[in-house]
């Protein structure tokens, strides 16, 4: 069973008069332990996947299961809840809720679904380097501590998936690479799936696949030949 | 409660200032709440104090306790367990006592000594002459009158002692003077009748009531106070006052929660993006009111305690609890119903935008 499967999906928006197809048919599967970056330039569908897979929006053909749900024809109501138990959303701006202090912003998941099982705080902090700032709120954090929180965030109630949008566009190289490190490990350890959107092509040494959109088309690149590449181009630097 | 409870206390200006809005509101409430009871109360402690069930007027009165004029032995007529002769007239006193000669406009009421009619005593005694005379306590503490204060009446030769006191004795905003039958007759009339034929103004009644004459109006007493000179115009006015202050209120606190909701449109949209349900959110909401008006209303509510203690006596400033209970009730649940177009809002934020 694959962790997100797109079956014949097609997405199309009205402007004015126009129709613009922001994703053509697609047909895409990501495996539990797979963690798979999406590039492309602007405006060419990355978003429009990312929502697509996060069920915040309908697909206008076709259907997206996770996990084997068929996810996209519930209702916006079913939607919510399984958004808020299977998957974990990293976006661009960190998430996080600017009045809540770092450990109310995981108390708040406690709140909503007392009585799931969630993961440890503590071993979380530790594990992403943010155990010392639980007071704090997210406007006296740096960009890269609020990333880490607002991934701590997304893995708090265990996901099976984690959708990340850009996690490391407000960050340097240093932080972003440490930011990606951490959700390789992730997928890897905990067997979850991984969806990064990325502008960031040096970041996919961390990634199983590498999928190009352009104007709306999906089409898997050799994700070995790619990385060798960086790795040589990086090397001749040096 | 936590999202709600932790947002306050992290924008404490900000919250402060809403609860401060809505303190004011609340406070100016439960003042003019307190200013309307008191006035209401000044018309009608005297009444209130009989416990009577009913009042016979003479029919053409209209209700009018002044204008209604029974001979002293149509209460032979009336056919009651408790039954009272009751005389008033309005009159201005003078203390001989104090050296200013102020002049204090006051209500007598002429009755039996010992009908059930007669003032409970907190100091002194009760009249026993009809030179004798039983005073509200409010003359005491506004204009020194003390026992044994000789009182000339304006207008009139007839002087009356002070003997005794009662609290909470008053008839149309004046205090009351409580004096014999006879007394009143000489007050009203300038000559003694200790005839059957004298003039009184009501008979009262306490409990069932089995007969009565023909030419007299039975009023229940609820109806008799609605019926005295100004005192519907009054409560209605001061009623409408706290009922539209009640409802802007409501829109003020409506207003503020919208605006606040507008600004966080960003944050709830993330919040929905997670999977966090409108629901919850608009729970949050509606707590956060809540709160923000409960903290507003009880602080009012304290403030306006505090107040009458500190306002002079001549203000007719009275807190009654039950009301003070039953206005906090109310600002409350409107105050949350204003937050209730705010929900709205939240249930059409689309998570999308805030990703996009």
């Amino acid at each position: 069973m694959s962790a997100i499967e797109f079956i014949d999906v097609k997405k199309q928006f009205k402007d004015g008069d126009t129709t613009i197809e922001a994703l053509k048919t697609t047909n895409f599967k990501v495996e539990k332990g797979e963690f798979v970056a999406i590039i492309g330039p602007s405006g060419s569908g990355k978003s429009t996947f990312l929502t697509l897979a996060g069920g915040l929006q309908s697909p206008t053909e076709g259907q997206v299961k996770i996990n084997g749900e068929n996810f996209s024809e519930e209702k916006e109501k079913t939607r919510a809840k399984l958004r808020f138990k299977k998957i974990g959303f990293i976006l661009q701006a960190s998430n996080l809720i600017p009045f809540l202090s770092v450990e109310n912003q995981l108390k708040l998941v406690d709140k909503i679904s007392s009585k799931e099982q969630h993961l440890s705080k503590d071993k979380l902090f530790n594990q992403l380097g943010v155990s010392k700032l639980v007071k704090k709120y997210p406007e006296e954090l740096s960009g890269g501590e609020r990333q880490r929180v607002a991934i701590a965030r997304a893995l708090y109630n265990d996901p099976t998936i984690i959708l990340a949008d850009e996690p490391t566009a407000s960050l340097d190289s240093e932080r972003a690479f440490e930011v990606v490190e951490i959700l390789a490990k992730e997928s890897k350890e905990k067997n979850k799936a991984i969806i990064m959107v990325t502008h960031d092509i040096r970041l996919v040494q961390y990634c199983d696949r590498i999928i190009e959109i352009r104007d709306g088309l999906m089409v898997e690149k050799d994700a070995e030949k790619i990385k060798q590449k960086y790795a040589r181009e990086e090397d001749n630097e040096n | 409660m936590f999202l709600a409870w932790n947002e306050i206390k992290h924008a404490k200006l900000r919250y402060s200032l809403v609860m401060g809005v809505m303190f004011l509101i609340a406070y100016l409430v439960f003042f003019l709440t307190g200013l309307a009871y008191g006035l209401a109360q000044d018309n009608r402690t005297a009444i209130d104090k009989w416990q009577a069930d009913t009042i016979l007027l003479s029919k053409e009165a209209n209700s009018n306790l002044n204008m209604s004029m029974i001979a002293r032995k149509e209460l032979d007529n009336v056919d009651a367990k408790n039954k009272a002769l009751l005389a008033q007239t309005p009159g201005v006193i003078v203390d001989n006592s104090s050296e200013d000669n102020e002049k204090i406009d006051v209500s007598f009421l002429g009755i039996e000594a010992d009908s059930f009619l007669a003032p409970k005593i907190v100091e002194g005694k009760m009249f026993a002459s009809n030179d004798e005379v039983v005073a509200d306590s409010s003359v005491k503490e506004q204009y020194g009158i003390k026992i044994g204060d000789e009182l000339s009446l304006s207008g009139n030769e007839k002087k009356l002692t002070v003997v005794g006191f009662t609290e909470n004795a008053k008839f149309s905003v004046s205090p009351v003077l409580y004096t014999s039958i006879n007394a009143f007759q000489e007050i009203r009339f300038e000559k003694e009748d200790t005839s059957e034929n004298a003039r009184i103004n009501g008979i009262v009644i306490r409990g069932p009531l089995a007969a009565y004459p023909d030419d007299l109006e039975k009023i229940s007493v609820g109806n008799f106070i609605n019926d005295l000179p100004g005192y519907s115009a009054q409560v209605l006015t001061f009623g409408f006052m706290i009922g539209f202050l009640i409802v802007i209120a409501a829109i003020v606190i409506g207003i503020f929660v919208y605006v606040l909701t507008m600004q966080k449109q960003k944050i709830f949209g993330v919040m929905k993006a997670q999977g966090i349900s409108s629901g919850y959110i608009a729970k949050s909401v509606i707590v956060q009111t809540f709160l923000l008006a409960f903290v507003g209303v009880v602080i009012g509510a304290l403030t306006s305690i505090l107040t009458s203690f500190l306002l002079p006596a001549a203000v007719p400033y009275q807190n009654n609890y039950l009301f003070l209970i039953g206005v906090s009730i109310l600002m409350l649940l409107f105050a949350v119903s204003g937050a209730l177009f705010s929900v709205r809002t939240i249930v059409k934020i689309d998570p999308l935008k805030a990703i996009g």
